[in-house]
């Protein structure tokens, strides 16, 4: 029976292992005496070599290259210690990476040969809470050359790499799609090892070695911590780099890679014209200095509040909020929602859906609406919102009181076609119970007057996919929407000079109202639990829609407004169209 | 006793400039002036002189955002501002600075148009938010401009502020 290319748990959704310091130095004690491998052929060209690595603010190191695999390496003239080693070569930059026996640490070293600069990556583990997690100091100097002196110029961080995405197929035979929306973080599609359903997140470093040529790093954070580092030729679109960490199944992972790949766009800057500066999230707060390594680094899973069923229960029932005042919960998000319209009030209707019950209507004003599924005899009070996003296009959400997981509904109808969508949210979802669920009701509005279609119904699709959406949602409060899979959008954090700062992922849907009306939805999953549905009108840039959120001060239906800019589109859709292969053609 | 800033400014350069001068590069008009007022008006114009340097100490505080600026105050409970308030700078636009000090030279007065600084925190009730601050951000930030009162009173180890607030109307322009 032929195997499916999907993990049985993604990323989030992985209880990595804690691995203790002694399981990690010995599973690194083999590779740092044989050297990363390598699916290419090493390169030679630091062979017979010997050469003095000076950086500004970190080690001298100081190399004899003995073969190709082969170095001893001594540490700001420190004895000398030998290891394995691998080198690649690209254009003019010389990349190799090693581990220093008997200890967790290793570099991996960027050398361009045409100017002698460095820049040197000190890796290590053990570094975090969670000892897995690859920590990551970055140095930049020059090759030491006798008579000469030093270089003064640097490679330097950088944000022009922001905005750009790529395909890349490494040597290994691994395909990722990857995407640069933020100049401190990153996104990538494991389309091989995962399937490509879910795109994630990591903090990044982007550095300039020259206008072609450009180092990469991300740091697989609260997933397996693995480290990726390349340098990527962004004409030529190729790659060498080196991946080091431990796999879901604690495998140790270290080896070198090439790659060549497909440029697939460009996003648009925030930054102020002329800023190219890199690195925009400080690595402390302001006048603290900071430690080796550190950076900052969004951590949900670890901060978020997680509780059982019996804990959803009883919050529930101690606080249930639909809309509250614009001072409640949440109220920012819904600063530009724009007004709520009255267009439901005095209106009895059914909602039919294909795949769940009936739900009827009526709607007493702006504000309140008693609800009832078919065949049920009493109606429930509901406080409600709506918003017209389009002519005859109605959002409105409320909750579901009484319902065994706290449902609530955000609905789209169009009473110009006579359909609906339904995100049907709810609770007691299988990895903590207040983070939310979402199903995908489709169906037809039954009201008097209205004669809706009978086989015609809004759809899922990937019309979006590809796309970035800048999203203000009151002032000071702006995200940007990339929609990097047809299961899957990141959300990125501007920073107060506009660059891409932190930036995260959930699984979403995207389901078409409209040429240019999409209606969507993310899951903020092993991160708050939040349910996000925006209604998305292409012609007044303007989203509306409803948060569903479960945390420790009950349950909460918001508002969700935000004015929209267009940030540009990868060309991405080819890559999750499912292929015929074999069979008659 | 009224005294416009920028005036007071170019009187004390002329005070000081005679009281520095040599008396026979003077000449007869400085020995005309009697010795009481130039005192009077060299005092008044110390006074001024100090007052203004206590509201330039005071600012500093509040830009450097020491926010320790008790010692600058007769009661330090009222040492604590606006805490939203990032900067105050001067408002080239707005009226003169004005300090009025007492007859007795007990007291003084303040009246500053300033461009202000407000820097206020988001809330951190969305992922959005969390965000923002996470990566040291999360604040809306705006200028205002404004008008800054402030009340001074002379102790025995010099001026000190009795009270600064801003004033409720807003300020009128001073560029005529």
């Amino acid at each position: 029976m032929p195997g499916t290319p999907y993990p049985k748990e993604q990323m989030h959704r992985i209880a990595y292992t804690k691995l203790s310091e002694r399981q990690i130095a010995d599973k690194l004690s083999t590779v740092a005496r044989s050297g990363p491998t390598s699916a290419s052929p090493l390169a030679d060209v630091f062979a017979g070599k010997t050469i003095r690595i000076v950086t500004d603010k970190g080690p001298a190191l100081a190399y004899t290259f003995s073969r190709t695999n082969r170095l001893s390496v001594a540490e700001n003239g420190g004895g000398a210690v030998e290891a394995g080693y691998g080198a690649l070569t690209l254009n003019s930059v010389a990349f190799f990476s090693h581990m220093i026996p008997g200890t967790q640490r290793g570099y991996a070293a960027v050398i361009d040969q045409d100017t002698n600069l460095a820049t040197v990556f000190e890796l290590w583990f053990s570094g975090y809470q969670d000892n897995r997690e690859v920590q990551r100091e970055i140095y930049y100097g020059y090759i030491e050359q006798p008579g000469q002196q030093p270089a003064t110029a640097r490679h330097v961080t950088t944000n022009r790499v922001e905005g750009k995405g790529f395909y890349w197929k490494q040597d290994t035979g691994a395909e990722t799609l990857e995407f640069f929306p933020s100049a401190a973080y990153s996104n990538f599609v494991e389309l091989s090892r995962l399937g490509g359903e879910l795109g994630f997140c990591a903090p990044s470093d982007y550095i300039k070695i020259n206008t072609d040529l450009y180092i990469y790093t991300r740091t697989e954070c609260e997933f397996s911590g693995t480290f990726t580092a390349y340098v990527m030729d962004l004409n030529r679109v190729e790659q060498i780099g080196v991946r080091l960490g431990f796999d879901a199944n604690d495998s140790l992972e270290y080896y070198l890679f090439r790659g060549r790949g497909e440029w697939l766009g460009q996003l648009a800057q925030f930054e102020k014209f002329g800023d190219e500066s890199g690195a925009p999230v400080p690595a402390a707060a302001a006048g603290q200095t900071p430690a080796k390594g550190a950076r900052r680094v969004y951590r949900p899973l670890l901060t978020m509040p997680k509780m059982t069923r019996a804990e959803v229960d009883a919050v529930c029932a101690k606080k249930t909020t639909a809309f509250a005042p614009s001072t409640g919960p949440g109220a920012l998000m819904g600063g530009n929602r724009g007004p709520n319209t009255d267009w439901l009030a005095g209106k009895t209707l059914t909602l039919r859906y294909d795949n769940a019950p009936a739900m009827e209507y009526r709607f007493d004003d702006a504000d309140n609406l008693n609800w009832r599924q078919e065949g049920d005899t009493n109606w429930t009070k509901a406080r409600y919102q709506a918003w017209e996003s389009a002519p005859g296009v109605i959002l409105f959400g409320h909750l579901l009181e009484g319902t065994p997981n706290h449902d609530g509904h955000s609905v789209v109808a169009d009473f110009h076609q006579g359909l609906v969508t339904c995100f049907n949210a709810y609770l007691n979802t299988p990895y903590f119970a207040n983070e939310a669920g979402v199903r995908i009701l489709f169906g037809v509005i039954e009201m008097d007057g209205l004669i809706p279609p009978k086989y015609n119904r809004h759809h899922v699709t990937d019309e979006m996919v590809g796309r970035a959406v800048s999203q203000n949602y009151a002032p000071g409060l702006t995200s940007m929407h990339l929609y990097t899979t047809p299961h899957s959008l990141s959300w990125i954090i501007f920073t107060d000079a506009d660059a891409g700062g932190l930036e995260w992922s959930g699984p979403a849907a995207y389901v078409k109202i409209r040429d240019s009306l999409y209606f969507m939805y993310w899951l903020e999953e092993a991160c708050n639990g939040t349910l996000g549905t925006i209604l998305v009108n292409l012609h007044t840039m303007r989203d509306v829609g409803v948060g569903y959120n479960c945390g420790a001060n009950g349950l909460n239906m918001s508002a969700v407004g935000a004015h929209e800019r267009l940030a540009g589109q990868f060309d991405i859709t080819r890559f999750y169209q499912a292929k015929t292969s074999g069979g008659v053609a | 006793m009224t005294k416009d800033a920028s005036s007071t400014r170019r009187s004390f350069l002329k005070g000081g400039a005679l009281l520095a001068a040599p008396l026979a590069a003077v000449g007869v008009p400085a020995v005309l002036i009697a010795d009481d007022e130039l005192k009077a008006r060299l005092a008044r114009l110390e006074n001024e002189g100090a007052v203004r340097e206590l509201h330039q100490a005071w600012l500093r505080r509040v830009y450097t955002q020491t926010r320790d600026t008790a010692s600058l105050f007769t009661d330090p409970k009222a040492g604590p501002f606006d805490p939203s308030v990032r900067s105050i700078g001067a408002d080239h636009a707005g009226r003169p600075d004005v300090i009025e000090v007492a007859a007795d030279g007990k007291s003084a007065t303040g009246r500053f148009y300033c461009v202000v600084k407000i820097e206020n925190a988001i809330a951190q009730d969305c992922t959005l938010a969390r965000m923002a601050h996470a990566q040291g951000g999360g604040f809306v930030r705006r200028t205002e401009h404004r008008v800054l009162n402030a009340e001074y009173v002379k102790t025995s180890g010099g001026w000190a502020i009795a009270k600064v607030e801003f004033a409720s109307e807003q300020p009128e322009s001073g560029i005529s």
